[in-house]
């Protein structure tokens, strides 16, 4: 099977029925992810990053969460139309997950060791002592010190880091095409942060997988991602290369993300961070127009009236705003 | 020769330094700081022993009657012979005898009721807990009806529908043991089903049979285990009762429940015969509620210091 994307996503529209409405948590996102390529996708919480890879896992419960439209072209195959066994196979095996708990993502009863034999015996068919030697070489892939003897420990023996290295040796252990990583390094402190991240990268060029990086930090998506997706409440806002986006943001939701970075040193002039006014817009009630008009020092007549389509700037660098019609 | 060392620490370790060993030998070590629990434990102890060893340790055949030796008193009592230490029923049978062959009943009425209790309230609970919606509705409302029935009033009736005999007083016991189960399981699985890991353990594929019996349940073991205690001796008490109205074992089965029953008329001539089932079922029951406290303050994390 070949396919001209590893992940093309077409206007995906996840949608949750709950008591007051439809609450619109991704509305008609679409990007690409090639084959060994990041892809970041930035945005604050509640934005619709989770919700946009789970929908790739199909993990949204359903209901109260649907699938109103779109695709999900995997290698080619829409896996929203997959039966749930076949999504089975998909799920740890050619797609992913890292999750952004490490303290209360592994089972607290069985050894770590189990936990990532038990992904290899789901989708590959080995024997014991096999999976065993398998389970030992993600260990070892991951960089946890004597493997051999920490496959016996339970989690509450580790520490978060070697947590989340086992999560990642889970992740890892199928030899996956694609691995999402939801907030991979927040609830880590920021020395053990930069080690997971470092671990990441260079796992990425060993084995060659596409990761779906998410995360709230730019900083660390300028050090992890090719390309970058900016969304704001459901929507994506701005999509480019990882440079483009740094030196040349053009949504004045980016422009605003830039600027509330702190930069060392900078303060003595500058006095005070600046921040992008107002609050994200209840997904309950989105506003009129452009989703960021309200917080938009730039906005004018249009857009409070009309939704900006997606415009292409070239170079892959495409903007959802009407400054750019 | 060093790393040999070190690798027949661990072992040693794992067991005895607190860092690093599994939380199960926390947990056997805060029962065994519970004096109760320790209490409760070697009652048990001794009766399973008991149970196991009664044709080596008991004096006499518990069914051969003798009609010289009728309702001897005990040992220590005027007319008593130290040949049947605590005295004869009605049929001159050796009540220390068959007190040691009833604890055999008791104890197999309790691993088969509450092994059906356990097992299908588990599977039910679970399932009911997991996929909430009308399957949790219609099988905790079928339990609410089992609840709703007087306990030995139910029992009575399935019993009677089954016919009197001490394999259907186990399944009967069982049967309406399953609610109590169920609702445990359920409430834990509901508990454990919000948590990561269950997340994660769909997100690397796993079929939900394998995600509620693999992964859930496995955290769900410790109400499972303290119900499992305290319910065995219920069973005990409840199998007692029904063999006491007749509809349990069935003479010539020493029974506890039956014994009493039996002594009930002769109580004013030959108090032994009634009142050594008696303390023997109080003493199975009292073991198993005091190990269950004890395993309940053991292995419950919010009563942990």
């Amino acid at each position: 099977m070949t396919a001209e994307h590893l992940l093309e996503i077409r206007s995906l529209k996840t949608y949750f029925d709950v008591r007051g409405g439809v609450l619109k948590a991704v509305d008609d996102v679409s990007f690409t992810i090639e084959a060994g390529e990041t892809l970041g996708l930035v945005g604050e919480s509640g934005c619709g990053k989770t919700v946009t890879a789970n929908s790739i896992m199909r993990l949204v419960p359903i209901p109260p969460g649907r699938i109103a439209g779109g695709e999900i072209l995997f290698d080619g195959i829409d896996i929203l139309k997959l039966p749930a066994s076949e999504m089975r196979k998909v799920r740890g095996n050619k797609i992913s997950m890292i999750f952004q708990e490490p303290m209360t993502s592994l089972n607290p009863v069985f050894t770590v060791g189990d936990q990532v034999a038990e992904v290899i015996q789901l989708h590959k068919k080995l024997s014991q002592r096999e999976i065993r030697d398998r389970v030992i070489e993600a260990f070892r892939l991951v960089r946890i010190p004597a493997p051999a003897s920490r496959i016996k420990d339970y989690p509450h023996q580790m520490s978060g880091g070697m947590r989340q290295r086992v999560i990642i040796a889970m992740a890892l252990a199928c030899n996956p095409k694609l691995m999402i990583a939801d907030e991979p390094s927040t609830a880590l402190d920021v020395t053990i942060q930069a080690q997971i991240l470092d671990l990441m990268n260079k796992l990425k060029e060993e084995t060659g997988a596409s990761i779906l990086f998410i995360t709230h930090d730019l900083g660390v998506i300028a050090e992890m991602a090719q390309r970058v997706a900016v969304m704001y409440a459901g929507k994506i806002m701005e999509g480019a290369d990882v440079d483009t986006l740094f030196s040349e943001p053009k949504h004045p939701y980016t422009i605003g993300l830039m600027g509330s970075i702190p930069i060392l040193g900078i303060g003595k002039k500058e006095k005070r961070l600046s921040t992008i006014p107002g609050m994200v817009p209840s997904l309950f009630k989105l506003p009129q127009g452009c989703l960021f008009h309200e917080r938009c020092s730039g906005a004018f007549t249009e857009c409070r009236q009309l939704e900006p389509p997606m415009i292409d700037l070239g170079n892959g660098h495409i903007v959802r705003c009407h400054k750019y019609a | 020769m060093a790393k040999n060392n070190i690798e027949k620490m661990s072992l040693w370790a794992r067991v005895t330094n607190p860092e690093d060993r599994h939380p199960f030998f926390d947990q056997i070590e805060k029962l065994f700081k519970n004096r109760t629990g320790v209490a409760g434990l070697i009652i048990i102890t001794l009766f399973v022993l008991t149970a196991i060893l009664a044709p080596a340790i008991s004096p006499h055949d518990p069914d051969e009657n003798s009609l010289y030796d009728q309702l001897k008193p005990p040992v220590w009592n005027e007319g008593g012979s130290t040949k049947n230490l605590l005295g004869t029923d009605d049929l001159g049978r050796d009540m220390l005898s068959r007190l040691i062959y009833g604890a055999r009943v008791s104890l197999t009425l309790g691993i088969v009721s509450v092994g059906i209790a356990l097992v299908c309230g588990s599977i039910l609970g679970a399932l009911a807990g997991f996929y909430k919606g009308w399957p949790d509705n219609l099988i905790m409302r079928v339990m609410d009806i089992i609840l709703a029935f007087p306990y030995i009033l139910l029992a009575i009736v399935i019993v009677a529908y089954l016919g009197p005999s001490l394999r259907n007083a186990m399944m009967a016991i069982g049967i309406i043991n399953i609610p109590r189960f169920a609702r445990i399981i359920r409430a834990s699985v509901i508990e454990e089903y919000e948590k990561d890991y269950v997340t994660a353990a769909r997100a690397v594929g796993a079929n939900n049979r394998r995600i509620i019996f693999n992964a859930i349940f496995p955290n769900c073991l410790a109400p499972i285990i303290v119900q499992a205690s305290l319910g065995f001796g219920e069973a005990i008490l409840s199998g007692a009762g029904l063999s006491f109205l007749g509809l349990g074992a069935q003479p010539p089965l020493s029974e506890w429940g039956a014994m009493i029953a039996q002594g009930r008329s002769m109580i004013l001539r030959a108090w032994w015969v009634m009142t050594y089932p008696g303390i023997a079922i109080l003493l199975a029951v009292l073991g198993f509620n005091l190990l269950g406290d004890g395993l309940r303050d053991a292995l419950d994390p919010r009563l942990r210091d």
